[in-house]
């Protein structure tokens, strides 16, 4: 009998160009894991010939995130790393508090976070079901077969959206525009700046709206509360307020359409979303899971700092990348498997620090209330074409799928 | 056990808030945290613990007897 030697364990790539490619749409690329098991930092080139770290262990990330000393998170920092020529535009025009350092992140911050506190959170709650109702009578009445991720997917978040801001639901269709064309891997820098502003100068004109009309949201409680007073400009609210539409619809919209489609595909995992009663922990385990932010949150060293026994020069560019934290091992036992019965609340999935992000318990309700309506009212739904059909966000920042066709 | 919160830290994402309403508020005008017992009762402590490990701006500082 003649011994087959074992295959020698393959070498990482020298700092390979980054983002890289999926191999299953399912899981990250599977370099995470091979980067992750050999250290928590891995070297890697960027579009611009620049090189990189990524940060791939949770422990390190979250380490990370929270020194806020050493690392900076502004955007217009010239040595910010960035995934597309585009990005770099897109970067350095940010004007709100998601690419501030502090003290000024907090000061901008602090005017938004009553905004989406639990408790108004948790009054928007009844609103947020009676809009998920709504949208799945109108999917019902429509008939299949339907495609989820362009209907329900994005119709959903923007009308809880619009009833928060208090946007009329009609912009939603420019909104998307202005949030996808900034969110893309493919657009040239002069399109990603051009949404951008877009959108920013589409806030400043509703800031003139409600000032002359208001009414019960946010846009005329912070005009009230912060504009009024003269601690927040009209132009700087347009910038905050650009930045919460794009991040408000985008990543629920990529988590129902992938989500859905885990479903369909996992009778247990589709069983527990669809009851109320454990829904919670499925929503967790599916943020785990997919993880729709991909190349955010950002850093650049401020000063050299050793993370496992590598060191990061003041002004290397990191990338903390969360789907990789969320599938760390070292956290999460078995984590490429979906386990509703897993306590997945470690998840980094939005983020942690000071840009932790700030409408995650929207996004929380949102999901405990879509995925069982969607699944209580339509118990027959499936989907109507093969996998091989489902085009997914390879060409995206955040994750997802770009069409669900669906029968019940 | 005894819970401390560092109210200049918080940056109001509310998830103590959320996840153990017994134990943790949101002040009205900000959203920053605030404590409602600082002396939770024993069968809470798994969940306060859990609450200060999540708190992304580790504002909850725990003091275990």
């Amino acid at each position: 009998m003649v011994a087959i030697p074992a295959p020698a364990a393959t070498a990482l790539p020298d700092a390979p160009r980054f983002p890289f490619g999926r191999e299953c749409p399912f899981h990250p690329p599977s370099l995470y894991a091979r980067a992750r098991s050999a250290g928590p930092l891995f070297a890697v080139t960027l579009w611009n010939g620049r090189r990189a770290w990524l940060v791939t262990r949770h422990e390190e990330i979250r380490a990370v995130l929270m020194d806020d000393r050493r690392f900076s998170g502004a955007m217009a920092h010239p040595d910010f790393p960035t995934v597309t020529e585009a990005r770099v535009t897109v970067d350095r025009n940010e004007r709100a508090f998601v690419g501030m350092d502090n003290p000024a992140h907090d000061h901008y911050r602090r005017m938004f976070t009553r905004e989406f506190s639990v408790r108004r959170m948790l009054a928007l709650k009844a609103r947020i079901q009676a809009i998920a109702d709504a949208v799945i009578d109108e999917l019902a009445a429509h008939g299949p077969p339907a495609d989820l991720a362009g209907t329900l997917a994005v119709k959903f978040p923007s009308l809880v959206m619009s009833a928060l801001i208090g946007s009329p639901y009609e912009d939603h269709r420019f909104i998307i525009d202005c949030a996808v064309g900034r969110h893309g891997l493919t657009q040239t820098p002069g399109e990603a700046l051009e949404k951008a502003r877009a959108l920013a100068a589409y806030f400043r004109r509703l800031i003139d709206d409600k000032e002359a009309r208001p009414g019960d949201d946010l846009v005329s409680r912070v005009i009230e509360s912060h504009v009024k007073p003269g601690q927040l400009s009209r132009d700087d609210f347009a910038e905050i307020g650009a930045m919460i539409l794009r991040a408000g619809h985008d990543t629920t919209t990529n988590m129902i359409g992938m989500g859905m489609l885990l479903c369909l595909r996992d009778e247990d995992l589709r069983r527990r979303a669809a009851d109320p009663a454990s829904v919670d922990a499925a929503v967790e385990e599916l943020l785990r899971f997919i993880t729709p932010v991909q190349f955010s949150p950002r850093r650049v060293a401020l000063e050299d700092v050793e993370i496992g026994g590598t060191t990061v020069r003041k002004g290397e560019g990191l990338f903390l990348l969360l789907a990789s934290a969320n599938r760390d091992e070292r956290v999460f036992a078995d984590p490429d498997r979906i386990d509703c019965a897993r306590d997945a609340t470690d998840h980094l999935t939005f983020g942690y620090g000071i840009h932790q992000c700030l409408g995650q318990t929207l996004a929380r309700y949102e999901l405990q209330v879509i995925y069982p309506a969607l699944l209580g009212r339509l118990p027959g739904l499936r989907l109507a074409v093969p996998l091989e059909e489902i085009r997914f966000k390879d060409d995206m920042q955040i994750y997802g799928v770009h069409n669900l066709p669906v029968a019940w | 056990m005894k819970v401390h919160v560092d109210q200049r830290k918080c940056v109001g994402s509310g998830q103590c808030a959320r996840t153990v309403p017994e134990v943790f508020d949101q002040r009205d005008e900000d959203g920053i945290v605030v404590l409602r017992t600082a002396q939770p009762d024993d069968r809470l402590a798994p969940a306060v613990r859990k609450a200060s490990r999540h708190c992304p701006a580790q504002a909850i500082r725990i003091e275990e007897p």
